[in-house]
């Protein structure tokens, strides 16, 4: 009785305990994972159009619509059958079908934690369309500035390898304006850019020649 | 009657005398933390709210069960539980927001306030009772912590709630947004009211 009282009811309430804990969170998990996916690409799709310098609408069906009018996804060859194709650029098209520019999705280290961007580049792949932030863990209120619209608006139009000025002080077409007390941010902001020019080079050359 | 004094005596030691943070020193890992913008603390602490008044009523509730020996694995649980609970919601509704606090949702589970008011309060004390010492001592958190971020924020953004409040001539005080600057603030926070407040009661 003993035996059953000390060892064996604490095992047998944790592992009900635990059962009905779990269903609770994967109940909630389940009924709400359709709408997280909704949101993750969603978020995506607003980044891409921002960086291709695209008024992006608030409502979020009208910015999905303005996505498949605009934005083509050039994916992989599949190679083998069962490969999943993964996303390679965006490719941004006029209304009259001509393209305007190119938007790479890309990766770099921050201060604290990996930086993730989607970079858009005009047909000369130099001069950038834009940029947006979409993974970032900086220190909010100095490194997490590169959020804010003035520090990623200033890249429109611009062409580099880029260079960084202090805050307030850029004039020529390949200065940017650092975020003062985040220069070591700002200094990995501009790597990922820089090294985004050569990236999309290779990864339009990787897509191949595609009908459509 | 005497369940309204047990009420008073709750919400009376939780927001002052034995007040989580500046009184028992506790979750103080958050208050460094998340407090450098108004509006990230606001959702953070009604995070926490909502884990310590259910975390607290359901132990409570299931407290004559709980053999002493596992009392801390299924303590954690509930939390961790109440926790994931908060930030799938977050996650689902106020994406935004969720990608701001990062982490520090998850985190919350190891926020001591809500574990220490489990092991002192709900494991002897009633339900109702419990759910209002949870509630009140994540209200003692929260106040504790929205004045801390509303003088962080201000002296190093110059805004109040992304309001930009101070003009131009405004400098900065980057350091008040960065780890250090919380310590300096809890650390006059603590002592201002230790020496104004907490002294006087004392000593009465």
């Amino acid at each position: 009785m003993s035996v059953m009282k000390d060892r064996i009811y604490p095992v047998v309430f944790m592992a009900v305990i635990t059962a009905i804990c779990i269903a609770l969170v994967s109940g909630v998990f389940l009924s709400t994972q359709e709408l997280v996916i909704r949101n993750e690409t969603l978020y995506l799709k607003r980044a891409v159009l921002y960086a291709a310098g695209i008024k992006v609408p608030e409502n979020g069906p009208e910015a999905a619509r303005v996505f498949d009018e605009r934005v083509r996804e050039v994916k992989t060859q599949a190679e083998q059958k069962s490969a999943v194709p993964e996303t390679l650029y965006y490719e941004i098209v006029s209304l009259g079908g001509s393209i305007d520019g190119y938007v790479i999705e890309t990766y770099g280290p921050g201060l604290w934690g990996e930086i993730g961007a989607v970079i858009g580049f005009h047909p000369d792949l130099r001069t950038m369309m834009g940029i947006d932030f979409i993974k970032q863990n900086e220190t909010p209120g100095l490194g997490a500035r590169i959020t804010e619209s003035w520090f990623k608006e200033q890249f429109r139009g611009k062409t580099g390898p880029f260079v960084m000025v202090e805050e307030g002080r850029s004039s020529k077409p390949n200065e940017v304006d650092a975020i003062t007390g985040a220069t070591r941010t700002s200094a990995f902001v501009l790597k990922i850019i820089n090294g985004g020019s050569l990236e999309v080079e290779g990864l339009i050359e990787r897509g191949g020649p595609h009908g459509s | 009657m005497a369940a309204n004094t047990k009420v008073k005596k709750v919400f009376s030691e939780a927001l002052g005398s034995s007040n989580p943070v500046f009184a028992q020193i506790l979750g103080i890992c958050s208050t460094l933390a998340v407090t450098n913008k108004l509006e990230n603390t606001f959702v953070m602490t009604l995070g926490v709210l909502f884990t310590t008044s259910l975390s607290s009523f359901t132990l409570s509730l299931i407290r004559k069960w709980i053999s002493p020996r596992i009392r801390m694995m299924v303590e954690t649980l509930v939390i961790a539980t109440f926790v994931i609970l908060v930030d799938i919601s977050l996650r689902a509704y106020m994406p935004e927001i969720w990608r701001q606090l990062g982490p520090y949702v998850g985190l919350i589970i190891t926020n001591c306030i809500i574990m220490g008011r489990a092991e002192a309060f709900a494991l002897n004390n009633p339900p109702a009772l419990s759910l209002i010492d949870g509630f009140a001592s994540g209200l003692g958190y929260t106040y504790v912590l929205l004045i801390i971020a509303f003088f962080r924020e201000l002296l190093g953004s110059g805004t109040i709630w992304g309001i930009t409040v101070f003009g131009g001539w405004w400098n900065n005080w980057a350091i008040m947004i960065m780890p250090p600057g919380a310590f300096f603030m809890l650390a006059i926070f603590i002592w201002i009211v230790k020496g104004l407040w907490l002294e006087k009661e004392g000593s009465r």
